[in-house]
């Protein structure tokens, strides 16, 4: 079990969004301000970015994401 | 080792050196709870040590398996519960525990990163408050998830009535738990990891897990963070200024809101960089409210004490006793001139189980013990739980 997908946090300001690694998208970063591709904003950077440099692209677990299944506060859902 | 990395690092202080200890197996939770390892090993290494532990469970898919502690020995065993990321970020390091010896020749921060442990000299830090501590850690080290659990200056001067501090925000440490990082010159212990942990049978863990979660959501109904565990937070004033809930590692149900002080608390982009407080100390709300601040003045107050290291009860009951009013003036006063005065034995995490044992039992196991106190602590169902993690079935 795996995971594709990583926390961008501010600590400080309680800002906070999620980085999702794609097949056709590349990096992913939802944000209260809305969504980005491509390149990681600072926030996400450095070392920190690593884990999810490293991970296999989200496959969306043949369809029905353990992420959206598990997700603790039902923040996560799935769009088709 | 299933769910946990089978290994300590004992870091001695004053030769700047660490060995890494192999932990025993065990198939009996009461004999892998944090609380009892770490006194097993204080009893090794000696009653002066200081141990930063996770539990069994910490960062399994157990709900609210996030806990981890900070223990030290002596005649007066204390712990602090460690909340947020900081306990799943430690077990991401490699080590199930860190055990801190002697007193570091120069004050500094202990800095554990995937395997590896060092402690990084700065003297520069000691006139740092706990805020540009952390801000500074991550800076240097250039990793803005770094997970820092930080002294002040109340702290550093030794003082009963300080408190360590996670991130920014404060409510783990009602013993002067700080106390004891300063007086080993420890400012700071920062975690960081990639580490990842093995599951028995990982399907069955998660399927295990998503039931208690549902089960637990149907039961609760919707979160209104802090104030779904306390009245104390349902207040209008506090209410106006509620920016949004957050959750630790895990948590189904946050009990941590954060109020914008310094901002609109409709604002949803990142503008300030210090927009307000992030609030789960239940009592240093009641002493504020009952001293007469409002919801944005308390917030300034415990956000002030947070920054300075000192616990906030007993900071407004010294400015209490010297007839001040609850103040953000009357309070940088106070905390600018660390003092020894009383700890007021004021309670956060460890009220939420009448049974002090219980309470023991459940943040050993790296659970929080304010929510699985609200959802209704059920061994038998966290064990069955557990089991598919773990791969042995806990007694």
């Amino acid at each position: 079990m795996s995971s594709s997908i990583i926390l961008h946090i501010d600590d400080k300001a309680d800002y906070f969004g999620l980085v999702l690694k794609t097949k056709s998208e590349g990096l992913v970063l939802g944000r209260p301000e809305g969504v980005s591709y491509g390149q990681q904003s600072s926030g996400s950077g450095g070392p920190g970015a690593k884990p999810i440099l490293l991970r296999e692209p989200c496959d969306l677990c043949g369809g029905d994401p353990r992420c959206v299944k598990i997700c603790p506060t039902g923040c996560l859902s799935l769009e088709v | 080792m299933n769910l946990r990395n089978g290994r300590a690092i004992v870091f001695d202080l004053h030769s700047k050196t660490s060995v890494e200890q192999a932990l025993p197996e065990a198939k009996d939770l009461e004999a892998v709870s944090a609380t009892k390892v770490a006194d097993g090993l204080i009893a090794q290494h000696g009653n002066d040590c200081l141990v930063l532990g996770t539990g069994v469970l910490t960062g399994s898919l157990v709900p609210a398996s996030c806990c981890g502690i900070v223990r030290c020995g002596g005649q007066r065993p204390k712990t602090v519960p460690l909340l947020g990321f900081l306990g799943t970020e430690l077990k991401m390091s490699g080590f199930d525990f860190v055990v801190i010896k002697g007193v570091a020749q120069s004050p500094g921060y202990l800095w554990i990163r995937d395997g590896v442990a060092e402690f990084l000299e700065s003297k520069e830090m000691s006139s740092m408050d706990s805020w540009a501590r952390t801000d500074k850690i991550r800076a240097d080290q250039g990793d803005s998830k770094i997970q820092v659990v930080a002294a002040g200056p109340w702290g550093d001067a030794g003082l009963g009535s300080s408190q360590l501090v996670t991130n920014y925000w404060g409510g783990e440490d009602k013993v002067g738990m700080a106390a004891e990082f300063g007086k080993r010159g420890v400012s700071a212990v920062a975690f960081r990891g990639m580490g990842e942990l093995e599951l028995a049978s990982p399907e069955q863990h998660f399927d295990e897990a998503l039931l208690l979660i549902r089960e637990h959501i149907e039961r609760l109904g919707k979160s209104r963070g802090l104030a779904s565990y306390s009245e104390i937070a349902a207040r209008d004033d506090f209410a106006k200024l509620a920016h949004r809930h957050v959750a630790c590692y895990g948590c189904p149900f946050p009990c941590r809101t954060f109020l914008k002080t310094s901002e609109d608390p409709g604002e949803l982009r990142l503008v300030s960089k210090e927009p307000g407080y992030l609030h789960y100390d239940l009592a240093a709300l009641e002493k504020a409210f009952q001293l007469g601040a409002d919801a944005s003045t308390a917030s300034e107050v415990i956000a002030t004490c947070a920054k300075a290291g000192a616990e906030p009860v007993a900071v407004m009951s010294q400015m209490e006793r010297m007839g001040k009013t609850c103040t953000l003036e009357e309070a940088e006063e106070v905390v600018g001139q660390p003092a020894e005065i009383p700890l007021t034995g004021a309670t956060n995490f460890e009220r939420s189980f009448e049974n002090p044992r219980e309470y023991d039992e459940c943040l050993g196991l790296g659970l929080c013990p304010r929510y699985w106190a609200k959802v209704g602590y059920d061994l038998e169902k966290i064990a069955s739980s557990a089991g598919s993690g773990l791969g042995w079935s806990p007694k």
